[in-house]
């Protein structure tokens, strides 16, 4: 009888051992756990993007418990509640309501008085398409290359989204690539800047941007929505909900709807998109061959995207007259990431004339570039659909 | 009334108008078998939506005269067609066996005329002809899923016989046409393996939508900015004056402005309202009645 119950108890204990995570646990898992707490020092103590990092950061915690499968636990378990949260991400509604609350939270006023600017951040969207053709060259296949590519628009929403569209396998490592640069862009941008800028380019002063008027700001959601989506109806998730949230917040009338848009929705579903996206990066999924080749694009993507918007910058001071120039140095700003790559080409034009502010004036590229970023997303929808 | 408007958008954007007659066989010989293994003539309806459909209550038919002799019953999960999908209904004239058994049967050797009503029982969502010289074995059937005259008239056009070759192969609760690849992913592999195409075209697509928006603000602007002016001149002037002679003549310096502004601000300043401050000064005598503790203190009791 009690070498029954000692049998029974040892058996308990081994088949608890077995449903731990030091049982399950592989060099992967540790691995994974270490990139996880690398984010989360990197959002803590060196203040990178830490609204994105921490929730990121944790997620890879969660995501790489060792455990055993069908316990409805996983995020790939289908009824687990990291599954069911996951279905944000999967069906691609959360990106949506982040672009509704970026729109109540942007003033366009800055793109709203210098027009002109919107056409940088159109140009550095060719960072998105340098990616995807060397995305090809390395044998991706185009669907998959165009979403590894998006990563060059530095907009983790639109970068969401196309993938769970287009190459859902690789999302996990796609979003958390286009997270880390997002979070990288004052290490990445300002080395490109001075290699592509003269000192006298740095030092260009740009005229105060006019006053935009109240009827302006609310016409701008308006007709942005109706030109941009007749362009790329399958854009119209992401563009629809950012003109939408703008509308909210430049109509007068709607205050509370925006304020809500862009305080606690936002915020709910930055924790929500963080965590999961950080949890779907499981060991098993996640280090692969395919993973390094996407950072890899990724990072190029973001250079290239930066060295274009400066570029174009200094193609377009040709044309314009001697008091009309542009301040090469906000053409950074045009790959989106809002507002990290505005506030660095204040901070580089402060560096070289501590009385040359820069922000408002980079701000138009920058929310331009939210705008290039989800019609470029909505061209490759189109396209590869 | 904008709730009228709500709802009867909604309920038309959720109507049946989607709901096709697919592909029909009418002898069976050596095709298809039921839940019982019997083989009858079949009819695949196909939800051409983008969302699921349930059919219930909707009326199939072979006589024009009686649009509702077959309903089909509610409180079956499998009329619930997801999108894009389809059902077979078996021709057996044995609705007892079950939801996808119709109450009529299809005659070979001759036309027959085969209807989709909705749950009215009045509006014609489909219909087709299957002519009488359809073979055994052979179905008719739309060529390309779904689609069909858009007001739910017969038109031969859209259809074509099927006789199970291996290029027009009969697919019962399939696609008639089977998608095995991405089209498109393969039109850009075989055609554009650089990328370049795809990066020229879609650059000029995003700089196309961005030029766009700007010209259309620059005129915004301008436009703005001239009724402005415009109001301002008037205000100057009156109603009757040539504005764009005087905004062309008349401007306001800056130190015009300044006076104005500095006027404006000692009008609002010298006003005889109070101003809506309170400060309040912390008390530094430290002695108060309220907290002297003589007044808190019992009398000392004293002794006679």
């Amino acid at each position: 009888m009690e070498l029954d119950l000692a049998q029974f108890l040892t058996s308990n204990f081994q088949q608890f051992w077995e449903f731990t995570g030091f049982h399950n646990v592989t060099y992967e898992h540790l691995i994974m756990i270490c990139v996880g707490l690398f984010f989360m020092y990197l959002a803590i103590k060196r203040d990178f993007e830490p609204m994105l990092l921490v929730p990121i950061g944790f997620g890879i915690l969660v995501g790489n418990i060792p455990f055993q499968m069908g316990n409805e636990i996983g995020i790939y378990e289908e009824g687990s509640v990291l599954n069911i949260l996951y279905s944000g991400v999967r069906a691609g509604w959360y990106p949506p309501l982040i672009f509704l609350g970026i729109g109540a939270m942007t003033d366009f006023s800055s793109l709203l008085a210098n027009p002109k600017l919107m056409l940088v951040g159109a140009a550095a969207q060719f960072g998105i398409f340098g990616a995807y053709m060397v995305a090809l060259w390395l044998g991706f296949m185009p669907d998959q290359a165009a979403a590894i590519a998006i990563i060059g628009g530095a907009d983790g929403p639109t970068a969401i989204f196309l993938s769970s569209k287009l190459a859902p396998n690789l999302m996990g490592a796609i979003a958390v690539s286009a997270y880390s640069y997002m979070a990288l862009v004052p290490v990445i941008q300002p080395p490109i800047m001075r290699l592509f800028t003269t000192k006298k380019e740095r030092l260009i002063r740009m005229k105060p941007a006019r006053a935009v008027s109240q009827n302006e700001k609310i016409l701008f959601p308006i007709f942005g929505l109706l030109l941009t989506c007749f362009f790329v109806p399958s854009g119209l998730p992401l563009l629809g909900m950012l003109f939408f949230g703008n509308l909210l917040r430049e109509s007068g009338v709607t205050t509370r709807l925006a304020k809500t848009a862009s305080n606690a929705l936002t915020d709910i579903v930055t924790m929500l998109l963080g965590l999961t996206v950080g949890a779907s990066t499981q060991a098993s999924e996640f280090l692969t061959k395919e993973t390094i080749l996407i950072f890899a694009l990724g990072f190029m993507a973001f250079v290239i995207a930066s060295a274009s918007g400066v570029l174009f910058v200094k193609f377009f001071n040709l044309f314009l007259g001697k008091d009309k120039k542009i301040n090469p140095l906000i053409g950074n700003a045009g790959v989106s990431a809002v507002p990290m790559s505005a506030r660095i080409s204040n901070n580089m034009g402060l560096k070289y004339d501590p009385s040359n502010y820069l922000l408002m004036h980079a701000m138009g590229p920058n929310v331009a570039g939210v705008i290039g970023s989800a019609v470029a997303a909505g061209v490759l929808l189109g396209f590869l659909g | 009334m904008l709730l009228c408007f709500t709802v009867s958008a909604t309920s038309f954007a959720q109507g049946r108008r989607g709901l096709r007659i697919n592909e029909v066989m009418v002898k069976n010989d050596s095709n298809y078998i039921d839940d019982y293994g019997l083989k009858h003539g079949w009819i695949e309806l196909y939800n051409s939506t983008y969302n699921h459909m349930e059919i219930s209550t909707v009326f199939l038919t072979n006589d024009s005269t009686n649009p509702t002799k077959y309903p089909v019953p509610r409180g079956d999960v499998n009329t619930d067609i997801p999108a894009r999908q389809h059902v077979v209904f078996f021709a057996d004239n044995e609705p007892n066996k079950g939801t996808f058994h119709i109450s009529f049967s299809l005659t070979p050797g001759q036309d027959n005329w085969i209807g989709l009503y909705d749950t009215d029982g009045k509006t014609l969502l489909d219909c087709v002809l299957v002519p009488a010289s359809l073979g055994d074995n052979q179905t008719y059937a739309l060529k390309e899923d779904g689609v069909s005259s858009p007001d739910g008239k017969f038109d031969p056009k859209y259809w074509e016989v099927r006789d199970g070759s291996d290029e027009k192969y009969i697919t019962p609760s399939s696609n008639n046409i089977i998608i095995d690849t991405n089209e498109n992913i393969e039109k850009f592999r075989t055609h554009d393996s650089s990328g370049i195409v795809m990066t020229i075209v879609a650059m000029l697509i995003v700089f196309a939508a961005l030029i766009l928006l700007s010209l259309c603000f620059y005129l915004f602007g301008y436009l703005n900015s001239r009724a402005a002016r415009r109001k301002k001149a008037i205000a100057h002037h009156g109603d009757d004056v040539d504005y764009e002679v005087t905004l062309k003549t008349r401007h306001d310096s800056g130190e015009e402005i300044a006076a104005i502004a500095m006027a404006l601000y000692e009008h609002i300043k010298t006003h005889d309202i109070e101003e809506t401050i309170l400060t309040i000064n912390k008390v530094k005598r430290t002695y108060s009645p309220w907290s002297s503790k003589i007044y808190t203190l019992r009398e000392t009791p004293q002794r006679r």
